[in-house]
């Protein structure tokens, strides 16, 4: 076993922990977003979505995903036990656990559309369709050796796979479950439900901007000539960049900096620098990520304008920025770091890499979006619906779901005042 | 005219609102007669439950009603000044304070959110409790303090002996001015929320009930209110209307300021839904021609010149 064997593996590790904790930032974010009732529902089906995802990822997610095949899905390496990879220069437990951590925060953004008002059973069973049917086939097609690789596709890190994937369920899934009680009036106009703790909101953000660098970074798959802090570099840019931006277009347009928004930008920066960020130079990080913050702001009015209710932005910050990040690269890859595919627009590329960028949001956006409805149509039929009873949503989930609160001293305190 | 129902006081109320709908002066008039016509009703339901009135005194409006510029609905905010000393004299005007309210109430007259209603001991007290509260006020100097003197410097006698409010509001700018309080009530009042975006176009609320509307209270009306209440304090002015109290600015733009406000008051009657209370401080922006869209930019830029010409006069001066 080699030195750059053990290193690469090592490093890898270190990025696949890194993404598993981002799990924890995603729990931050939308309890952060979303009311107290509804906290410990959040955190819990967090954890349990991803149990459930890691097991059916193992079981056969990653091999539709990286077994050998067709151009559509993989048919080996079901159920793997850890034996070595052919080709790989790291560990194929490291590689596995990488693999699986993105699967699981797929998942996680997908469950952004869920929030505030679906059944457990829900969740649980979409974990297991998802990771099947879903996230596995498209992770095929561009990082498995599939169609879209054959295109020469570049998704760095995942800004179509992981993000992109995540946002299209989202959006089938608020499409199926209706807005939350309250979100609108009659008239149409939308209400703010504030989320109960903007300090979650914010540590989340910094949690996942840290986990950012395992995400992105740890995509290099190895320390070949250190190139993941060049990476690392990139993300840092996008996501600080983005930041500013949602301020200044908040500001510009709302007149105030909202704090929700500079949050949003920071992610929806980091979603964008994920597809590009080994393949574009450090003025254009600066740049997607930039534009990424001015998108979500917009994305966001938007998608409220519609009555489509997306607690926690999921469709704006992972689905407009994915889809926006994974275009970049067909303008600003460079000739030099466009390892995958044929450099962007601005360095003489011409419009091929753009085409198949595009190509490849929306196949794998529509086919995202298509398979998950299918499947939450289905799952409606079955449960006799995705959403708990308005009883139910009112009450919040911790109680109806799980029987607890997430902080049941308030809660419950509160319940006994209106009882006296 | 005399009234035996609150009820019967609503409906000439209802059957004239129609008819001054788009005059302000007319409208507030209107208010005026409604309010002293309650007064009436509920002193004269007072003496029958609890007896004759114990002692002279005086029933005040603040707020917009102090200031002569309510819309067509309004909340309520009032206060009592009354010359006695025993705690049956207290008790008496509370009991009239909220015999008051509520026929204010059933009139349509929202209760006060922050209690500045007569029936609340704060805002009804004798004339020695009265100079006390005021000089606690001055001395204490707090946000919350200067607060209340503020809502007690729009008070405007509406029944009783007026002599009871002007002894009072002079005591108090007497002592503003003795303990150098100017500069404290302005950084009090001159936070504005901001109507005008950096590229000129109107700040909408983005949620709830009156999206893509402005709230032209917080970003028009009260940069030209609290502006003219500091510099009614700082002349000692006793004037309560905005208008009146812009009419004795020595600004060489006293009188374009003036014409803003009136245009804010007509803007407000022409636009406004006015099925509520709340409703009123809105505009709808996106049913208004471009025209009255620049006026009331004109309008919220001026306010906020307004405001800063107030600063430098206080500063200069206190």
């Amino acid at each position: 076993m080699n030195t750059a064997f053990l290193l690469n593996s090592i490093w890898v590790m270190v990025g696949a922990i890194l993404v598993i904790l981002m799990i924890g930032g995603f729990i931050l974010l939308e309890t952060g977003a979303t009311r107290m009732k509804n906290a410990g529902h959040i955190a819990g089906k967090t954890i349990l979505t991803f149990s459930i995802g890691s097991i059916i990822f193992w079981a056969v997610g990653y091999g539709v995903a990286f077994g050998k095949g067709n151009p559509l899905f993989g048919l080996t390496d079901f159920f793997y036990s850890g034996y070595e990879l052919k080709g790989m220069s790291l560990s194929g437990s490291v590689f596995f656990m990488f693999q699986l951590a993105f699967a699981g925060i797929s998942l996680t953004i997908a469950f952004g559309g869920f929030a505030e008002r679906a059944k457990l059973a829900a969740y649980l069973l979409f974990s297991v369709l998802f990771s099947f049917f879903v996230y596995p086939p498209i992770a095929h097609w561009i990082w498995g050796g599939g169609w879209l690789a054959q295109h020469g596709k570049q998704d760095f890190a995942g800004s179509t796979v992981v993000h992109l994937t995540g946002a299209a369920a989202a959006l089938a899934a608020t499409l199926l479950l209706k807005p939350r009680i309250g979100k609108y009036n009659k008239d149409g106009s939308a209400n703010n439900i504030a989320g109960h703790n903007q300090v979650f909101t914010a540590l989340s953000v910094l949690l996942l901007w840290v986990g950012w660098f395992g995400f992105n970074a740890g995509s290099t798959l190895g320390v070949d000539k250190a190139f993941f802090g060049f990476v690392a570099l990139n993300t840092n840019l996008g996501a600080a960049a983005g930041s500013v931006a949602a301020m200044l277009i908040s500001w510009i347009v709302l007149g105030k900096a909202d704090v929700s928004m500079i949050l949003n930008g920071a992610l929806a920066g980091l979603v964008a620098i994920t597809a590009s960020c080994g393949f574009v130079d450090t003025w254009a990080a600066v740049v997607i990520g930039f534009i990424a913050g001015i998108l979500v702001f917009y994305s966001i009015r938007f998608f409220e304008r519609k009555r489509i209710d997306d607690p926690i932005a999921a469709l704006s910050v992972h689905g407009t920025a994915g889809v926006w990040g994974t275009l970049s690269n067909g303008f600003f890859a460079t000739k030099e770091l466009a390892t995958v595919g044929k450099p962007g627009l601005f360095y003489g590329g011409g419009l091929h890499q753009l085409g198949i960028q595009a190509m490849g949001v929306m196949t794998c956006g529509l086919f995202a979006f298509l398979a998950s409805f299918i499947i939450l149509y289905a799952m409606k039929r079955v449960l006799k619906g995705l959403r708990v009873t308005e009883e139910e949503e009112i009450i919040g989930l911790d109680i109806s779901e799980h029987g607890s609160y997430g902080y049941p001293e308030l809660l419950l305190s509160k319940q006994t005042v209106k009882a006296q | 005219m005399n009234y035996s129902t609150y009820t019967e006081i609503k409906k000439t109320r209802d059957a004239k609102v129609h008819q001054v709908f788009f005059n302000h002066s007319q409208l507030n008039t209107l208010h005026d007669e409604t309010v002293k016509a309650v007064v009436n009703l509920a002193i004269k339901k007072t003496i029958d439950s609890y007896g004759p009135l114990p002692s002279p005194f005086t029933f005040f409006v603040m707020g917009s009603a102090g200031r002569f510029e309510q819309s067509i609905w309004s909340d309520q905010d009032h206060g009592i000044i009354y010359n006695g000393h025993h705690d049956r004299v207290k008790s008496y005007f509370l009991l009239l304070g909220k015999e008051i309210s509520d026929g204010l109430y059933q009139i349509g007259y929202e209760y006060c959110d922050g209690g500045v209603m007569a029936n609340n001991p704060l805002w009804c007290n004798s004339l020695s409790e009265w100079n006390e509260q005021l000089s606690c006020w001055i001395h204490e100097a707090s946000w919350k303090s200067i607060r209340n003197l503020l809502i007690f410097i729009d008070g405007r006698s509406l029944y009783g002996v007026s002599s009871y409010m002007n002894d009072l509001k002079n005591y108090v700018y007497h002592s503003v001015h003795t303990e150098r309080l100017l500069s404290g009530i302005v950084s009090n009042t001159m936070s504005i929320k901001r109507g005008v975006g950096i590229f000129g176009q109107l700040l909408v609320e983005t949620h709830g009930e009156y999206s893509e509307m402005l709230n032209i209270k917080d970003t028009a009306f009260f940069p030209y209110v609290n502006a003219a209440k500091c510099l009614a304090i700082k002349e000692k002015n006793l004037a309560t209307s905005t208008i009146s109290r812009l009419m004795n600015l020595e600004n060489p733009n006293r009188k374009s300021f003036t014409n803003y406000f009136i245009k804010l008051l007509d803007f407000r009657l022409s636009f406004s839904s006015h099925t509520n209370y709340k409703s009123g401080h809105y505009l709808p922006v996106n049913f208004i021609t471009d025209e009255c869209k620049k006026e009331i930019k004109k309008i919220i830029k001026n306010g906020i010149l307004l405001n800063q010409y107030v600063q430098r006069v206080i500063e200069s001066g206190d």
